[in-house]
């Protein structure tokens, strides 16, 4: 899967301003709901009961495509600014665990990366540079 | 459609969503009313309700097991329009149940061998289920994003710099306008933060618990916004116009700092379904990192 597809997949959808409807129709039509919003929810929330399929949804290229459409890294957030409820001491300490744990997350789909770029050509290298300067 | 017998044999069970049997009362034994012909995984069977325990039910499907497997899932989910696919299929059938009633949606790929192991498995936690249905009835979710426009200048910008005399102080000049901007883009994202701490405090007013969830990257908002929230809301469904109300007036107060404000929903109440027991809405898990 290449990066225009991703692009392609969810460009037009995110600015999404979905009109104040009828609270109890729960309609939110495929073509109007952006792909990121959906995945947030139906893979991070909600109760988990452990199948009989163990399909570990963290599955490391699933990630690759989460890590995509969202902010790559804690990182880059807090330089964005984006931290204000880390003051809101109600919030600040669940989110430094779940901030240690997507860096973990995010440190070991690193390093399989420059693990596989490093035995493969010089075309999977420029491929970890154009994603590194994404995520900046 | 796979025919029933050749589905027992090749087929798992797919699990959306738990409800209360009255929710799914009344509803024949396949292809509940109110659920569109053809909701569910593609090349699955009929939505149908498999009662747990005494008071409720699953919402499952007979999926084809050979796409089903741990292999073909991880292979199927890798691929952007697979996933894509299923994550709007698994959403329509949690969305389709809601509207019935209130409902505990469950992961994507929730899989079970056959409804026996499903029903024995999801038995087991019922008083998590109810604990999960009796906060979210009767309310639904909200999403609240508070962006930065990147071309947006404050309203008091200082006019460009003069052009830079050549010669002894140029440099310094030089590093002064890119200090300057950069301050400038700073404040900038002070500003947006502040709207959007704003906005949270406001919101939150209205609603019964909040999430905050990880930003949306360039990728999802385009490289001409920064998202700078990206936030969950559990609001009564009759305050639904309130919000709406409340998010215009606050979308006018920011609007000048060139901070938007979008508001989407109603949805399931996706991100408020963890089982919390009696910890207060504001300790609900979410990505607040």
């Amino acid at each position: 899967m290449d990066n225009t597809s991703v692009r392609m997949a969810v460009s037009g959808t995110a600015q999404l301003d979905v009109p104040e409807t009828n609270p109890a129709a729960y309609t939110p039509g495929p073509a109007t709901t952006s792909l990121a919003e959906i995945l947030e929810r139906i893979l991070d929330k909600g109760i988990v009961i452990a199948g009989d399929i163990k399909i570990d949804l963290l599955d490391i290229e699933l990630l690759t495509i989460r890590l995509r459409l969202f902010v790559s890294s804690v990182e880059t957030a807090r330089k964005a600014g984006i931290d204000w409820w880390t003051t809101d001491p109600a919030l600040s300490s669940r989110a430094a665990e779940h901030a240690l744990a997507r860096e973990n997350e995010e440190l070991r789909e690193r390093l399989k990366e420059l693990e596989q770029s490093g035995s493969g050509s010089g075309a999977s290298r420029s491929g970890g540079s154009a994603k590194e300067k994404e995520r900046t | 459609m796979t025919s029933t017998a050749a589905a027992r044999s090749t087929s798992l069970l797919c699990v959306f969503a738990i409800c209360r049997s009255r929710t799914a009362a009344g509803l024949p034994a396949e292809l509940p009313t109110g659920l569109p012909a053809g909701t569910g995984h593609a090349r699955g069977g009929p939505l149908t309700v498999l009662p747990i325990g005494d008071s409720l039910a699953a919402l499952v499907q007979e999926v084809p097991a050979e796409e089903f497997t741990e292999q073909a899932l991880q292979q199927r989910l890798a691929d952007q329009s697979t996933l894509e696919a299923c994550a709007r299929a698994h959403h329509a059938a949690v969305s389709a149940a809601a509207a019935l009633g209130p409902v505990v949606p469950l992961p994507l790929a929730t899989l079970f061998t056959d409804r026996h192991r499903a029903r024995s498995v999801l038995a087991e936690s019922l008083e998590r289920f109810h604990r999960v249905l009796n906060r979210t009835e009767g309310r639904v979710e909200w999403a609240v994003k508070v962006h930065l426009r990147r071309d947006s200048r404050p309203a008091a910008e200082p006019s460009p710099p003069e052009p830079a005399p050549a010669g002894p102080g140029a440099g310094r000049a030089y590093l002064s306008r890119v200090r300057g901007r950069e301050q400038d883009r700073l404040s900038r994202q002070d500003a947006a933060r502040a709207a959007a701490a704003r906005v949270h405090d406001a919101v939150r007013g209205v609603a019964a618990g909040s999430v905050q969830r990880r930003p949306h990257g360039p990728r999802v908002t385009g490289n001409d916004r920064l998202q700078v929230m990206n936030a969950a809301y559990l609001v009564e469904e009759a305050r639904g116009p309130e919000l709406a109300a409340l998010v215009r007036i606050m979308r006018e107060e920011v609007a000048l700092s060139g901070v938007d404000v979008d508001l989407s929903g109603p949805w399931v109440p996706y991100s408020f379904a963890e089982d919390v027991e009696d910890a207060e809405d504001a300790e609900l898990a979410g990505e607040r990192t």
